[in-house]
C-alpha cells in the first residue's frame, strides 16, 4: 500500500505580493526512512536491554532528534536538545517516586491512598515541567519554542481529571466489602460511572486547551479555540462507531446459534464459527477505533489552534489511515514486532504530512518577525528538570 | 583546511545568514557577511550522522549552523578531524544492526528461558511467606464471591478425605512438607481442585463426586495441588509475568498494548506447563511415599475425559471454543502426557 497522502490542500504559494494579505500555506515533511529508523531502535533496544534501560533517555534523545531532524517545515527541520544526562536524574526522580507509591500500597491501604494523593498532588506540576521542557529542547531556525503555561493553569487542566479516579475509589468504599451489594449500590455505581463517561469530553478539552493555549515560538503564541461542544461530537461519535461495530457482529452470531437450533446437522463448526465471531469483531472494533479518533481528534485539536498570523490545518483522513493501520497490524505480527520501526515512520509521516501551516505574512517576512522577546534566554533552564511521556 | 558552506542562525532571530565553516584544531570558525565567529569545540553538540535529514550543530551560547548536503558535511567533518561514536557506527551499519538482531533474540530466548526462572525462584526464596499468604486470602475472598458457594459435602466426608490425605503425607520428612488447610466448597465452574499462595487446598464437591469417592485420587490430585504450595508456584508465576510484562511493554508498547500482552500470554502458558510437571513429580513422590499407586491418577482422567465427551455431544459452543483456543495457549500439558508420565511412575 501507498503511505503517502494526498499532498497538502492548496499547494505551497510562492507568490511574494505582500499588499495583499494573501494566505501562504507552509507544507509539512517528514524525510525519516523506515528502514535507518529500524537500525536506530534495534541498536537502542539492544543497549536498553544489556544497560538494565540506564540508556533510556540516550536512546529516548537519538529517537527524537532523528524524528524531529527530519521533520521540515517550509524546508528547515525541526531538532531536539535534551542533554540525556539531565534527563536521567529525572527519570530515576520520578522513579523513585513511582517506586514508593506502588510499596506504600503494599504496606497498608491507608498508605497506598496517601500515596496515591502524593502522586495526584504533584501530577500537574510534573507535566507541566516536562512540556517545558520538551519544548524548550524543541528548535526551529535556531529558535527554541516555549510552553507558557502557568502551574496554576497545569492544576486546573489536569486536577479535574482525578475526580473520576476519586468518584471510583468513593463508590468502591462505599461498597460492602463482604457479602453481595445492594441494588442501591449498584445503581449508584452506575450513575457515577455514566457522570464520568459524561464529563471525559469536558476534562479532555480542558487539557488540551490548556496545552494548545500556551505554545510558542519567540513572540508567536497559539491559542486554541476548539469548542466543547466539538469535543462531545468527536467522541461521541466514536462511541457510536464502536457501538455499531459491537452490536452487528453479536447479532450475526447470535442469529447463526438461532438458525444453527432448528437444523440437527449442526456441528461444531457452526459452533465454532458463532463462538468465534464477537472475539474476532472485537478485535476489528479495537483495531478500527484507534485510526478514527486519531484522524478525527487530530484534525479537531490543531486546525483549531493558531493565532491570528498563523494557524495550522489538519486534513488526516480516515481511511489511509486505517488501511495504514490494518497493514502496520499484519507486518507487526508476521514480523514478531521488528516491522514497529516502520510503521512508526509511516504513521508518523502521514499524520504530519496530512498538516499545513497557515499564514496570512509572507514566509521570509514571518522569519523576520520570529525573534526572541527580551528575556528569552536559548534554553531556559525551568524546564530541564523533567521529561516524561504523557500521552499527548 | 576545509571549508563548507552552511546557514547560520544566531538564536535570537530565526533568519539564515550563509557562511562558510572552517573546522580548526579546537575551534569552530564561522565566517559570513558580518559573521566572524569562533566556538570552542567543546561548546558545539555535533550532529549524529544518519543517511536521512539535515545536519544541524548547536552552539552553548544559542546558536546554530544547518547544512542541507549531508553528504558535505560528513566529508568536511571527517577531514577535520572529527569521527563517529561507536553507537553511531553500530547504527549505520546494516552489519551492526543485523548484529544486535541476533544479540536480542539470544537475550530474549535466554530470559525467558533460564534468566526469568531463576530470577524468580530467587525473589521467591527472598520473600517471607506472608506474602503468600496475604495473596493467598484475597484469592480465596475472590473465590468465595464469585466463582464457589460453601460446600454441601457431609462433615464427616470431609474428615475422612482429610485425614486420608494427612496420613499419606505423614511417610514424607516433615520439612518437605508444607504448611497447609484443606477446604471444600462447591464449585460454579465444574470439578477442580486449586491450590492457593500460603497452602490453603480448594477441594469441589464435583470433583469428589467425579471420582466417586474415591479417597486415593482425591489424594493424588491434592498431593498435586500440594507440590504447587511447596513450590510456591502461585508468587512465582507473579514475579515472572511481572517481569514478562515488562520487557514486552518496551519493545511492543509503543505500537499496542494489545499485541504486547500476546507474549506474556505465551510465555505465561510455557512456565505454567512447566509448573504443572514440577507439582506432577511432587504428587508421585507423595503417593509412593504413603505406598499408593501413582497409576490412580488415571482414573480422574478417564472420568475427565467421559465427562468432556459427553458435553461435546450436547454441543456447548463454549467447549468447542476452549479447545480451539486450547491448542494455542495450553496452560497445561497435554493429558495424554501426564497419563504416560504417571503410568511410567507407577511402574518404577
Amino acid at each position: 500500500m501507498d503511505t503517502s497522502v494526498p499532498g497538502p490542500v492548496t499547494p505551497h504559494v510562492t507568490d511574494t505580493l505582500a499588499s495583499e494579505p494573501q494566505a501562504h500555506h507552509l507544507p509539512i515533511k517528514f524525510t525519516g526512512s523506515g528502514s535507518e529508523y529500524f537500525r536506530i531502535w534495534i541498536v537502542n533496544l539492544l543497549l536498553m536491554l544489556l544497560s538494565l534501560s540506564v540508556y533510556y533517555p540516550w536512546a529516548k534523545v537519538r529517537r527524537l532528534r532523528y524524528f524531529h531532524g527530519n521533520t521540515l517545515i517550509d524546508g528547515k527541520p525541526l531538532d531536539f536538545h535534551g542533554a540525556p544526562k539531565k534527563m536521567l536524574k529525572g527519570y530515576l526522580l520520578v522513579g523513585l517516586l513511582f517506586g514508593l507509591y506502588s510499596l506504600a500500597g503494599n504496606f497498608s491501604p491507608t498508605a497506598g491512598l496517601v500515596a496515591l494523593a502524593i502522586v495526584v498532588a504533584i501530577w500537574p506540576a510534573l507535566m507541566k515541567s516536562s512540556m517545558q521542557f520538551r519544548l524548550a529542547n524543541t528548535s526551529w531556525c535556531g529558535m527554541r519554542f516555549r510552553f507558557k503555561g502557568s502551574l496554576g493553569g497545569a492544576y486546573w487542566a489536569l486536577l479535574p481529571m482525578t475526580l473520576p479516579i476519586v468518584a471510583f475509589v468513593g463508590a468502591t468504599v462505599a461498597m460492602p466489602v463482604n457479602g453481595k451489594p445492594t441494588l442501591e449500590h449498584g445503581v449508584a455505581f452506575g450513575i457515577v460511572m455514566l457522570l464520568n463517561l459524561a464529563a471525559l469530553p469536558w476534562l479532555f478539552w480542558n487539557l488540551k486547551r490548556y496545552q494548545h493555549n500556551h505554545y510558542a515560538l519567540a513572540s508567536l503564541q497559539t491559542t486554541f479555540n476548539a469548542t466543547v461542544g466539538s469535543f462531545y461530537k468527536v467522541l461521541f461519535k466514536g462511541l457510536g462507531v464502536v457501538v455499531l461495530l459491537m452490536v452487528l457482529p453479536l447479532a450475526l452470531s447470535f442469529g447463526l446459534i438461532e438458525v444453527s437450533k432448528g437444523s440437527e446437522s449442526r456441528g461444531p463448526f457452526i459452533a465454532l464459527i458463532a463462538g468465534l465471531f464477537p472475539l474476532l469483531f472485537m478485535l476489528l472494533v479495537f483495531v478500527t477505533i484507534k485510526p478514527y479518533m486519531t484522524s478525527r481528534i487530530q484534525n479537531l485539536i490543531w486546525t483549531r489552534t493558531g493565532n491570528t498570523s498563523v494557524r495550522f490545518l489538519s486534513h488526516l483522513r480516515f481511511s489511509p489511515l486505517f488501511r495504514l493501520t490494518l497493514k502496520n497490524w499484519g507486518l507487526m505480527i508476521v514480523t514478531l514486532g521488528l516491522y514497529w520501526p516502520f510503521a512508526a515512520v509511516a504513521l508518523t509521516r502521514m499524520r504530519l504530512e496530512a498538516v499545513t501551516v497557515k499564514t496570512r505574512i509572507d514566509p521570509d517576512e514571518l522569519v523576520n518577525l520570529i525573534s526572541a522577546v527580551e528575556g528569552d534566554a536559548a534554553g531556559d533552564a525551568a524546564g530541564d528538570l523533567f521529561d516524561l511521556d504523557i500521552g499527548l | 583546511m576545509s571549508s563548507l558552506s552552511a546557514s547560520y542562525f544566531d538564536g535570537v532571530h530565526a533568519r539564515a545568514h550563509p557562511v562558510t565553516l572552517y573546522l580548526q584544531r579546537d575551534a569552530l570558525k564561522i565566517k559570513g557577511d558580518g559573521i566572524d565567529l569562533a566556538v570552542a569545540l567543546r561548546d558545539v553538540q555535533w550532529p549524529e550522522r544518519t543517511r536521512h535529514g539535515m545536519r544541524v550543530a548547536h552552539f552553548k551560547s544559542g546558536g546554530s549552523v544547518q547544512c542541507s548536503d549531508a553528504a558535505a558535511w560528513d566529508l568536511w567533518s571527517r577531514s577535520g578531524g572529527l569521527h563517529d561514536s561507536l553507537i553511531v557506527k553500530l547504527q549505520q551499519s546494516w552489519r551492526g544492526a543485523l548484529f544486535s538482531v541476533a544479540a536480542l533474540i539470544v537475550i530474549f530466548v535466554a530470559i525467558q528461558r533460564w534468566g526469568l526462572p531463576v530470577a524468580a525462584r530467587g525473589v521467591v526464596a527472598a520473600a517471607p511467606m506472608s506474602v503468600d499468604v496475604s495473596l493467598g486470602e484475597a484469592s480465596m475472598q475472590a473465590l468465595d464471591n464469585y466463582l464457589m458457594r460453601p460446600s454441601k459435602l457431609p462433615v464427616d466426608e470431609q474428615t475422612r478425605l482429610r485425614a486420608y490425605l494427612a496420613q499419606a503425607l505423614q511417610s514424607l520428612p516433615t520439612d518437605s512438607v508444607p504448611h497447609w488447610q484443606l477446604v471444600f466448597r462447591e464449585s460454579r465452574i465444574g470439578p477442580n481442585a486449586l491450590a492457593l499462595p500460603g497452602g490453603t487446598l480448594v477441594m469441589t464437591d464435583e470433583l469428589v463426586e467425579l471420582v466417586g469417592h474415591d479417597e486415593k485420587v482425591i489424594t493424588a490430585v491434592l498431593a498435586h495441588e500440594m507440590g504447587h504450595v511447596r513450590h510456591r508456584h502461585g508468587l512465582r508465576m507473579l514475579v515472572q509475568v511481572t517481569v514478562l510484562g515488562g520487557l514486552a511493554s518496551v519493545v511492543l508498547g509503543d505500537f499496542s498494548t494489545l499485541l504486547a500482552g500476546v507474549p506474556v500470554l505465551l510465555g505465561q502458558a510455557s512456565y505454567s506447563r512447566e509448573a504443572e510437571q514440577e507439582a506432577d513429580a511432587d504428587a508421585v513422590r507423595v503417593l509412593k511415599a504413603a505406598g499408593i499407586s501413582p497409576a490412580v491418577i488415571v482414573t480422574l482422567f478417564e472420568k475427565l475425559e467421559e465427562k468432556r465427551r459427553k458435553s461435546d455431544k450436547r454441543g456447548d459452543a463454549t467447549a468447542g471454543q476452549a479447545s480451539w483456543v486450547g491448542i494455542a495457549f495450553a496452560s497445561h500439558p497435554s493429558d495424554a502426557d501426564r497419563v504416560h508420565f504417571f503410568k511410567e511412575a507407577a511402574g518404577h
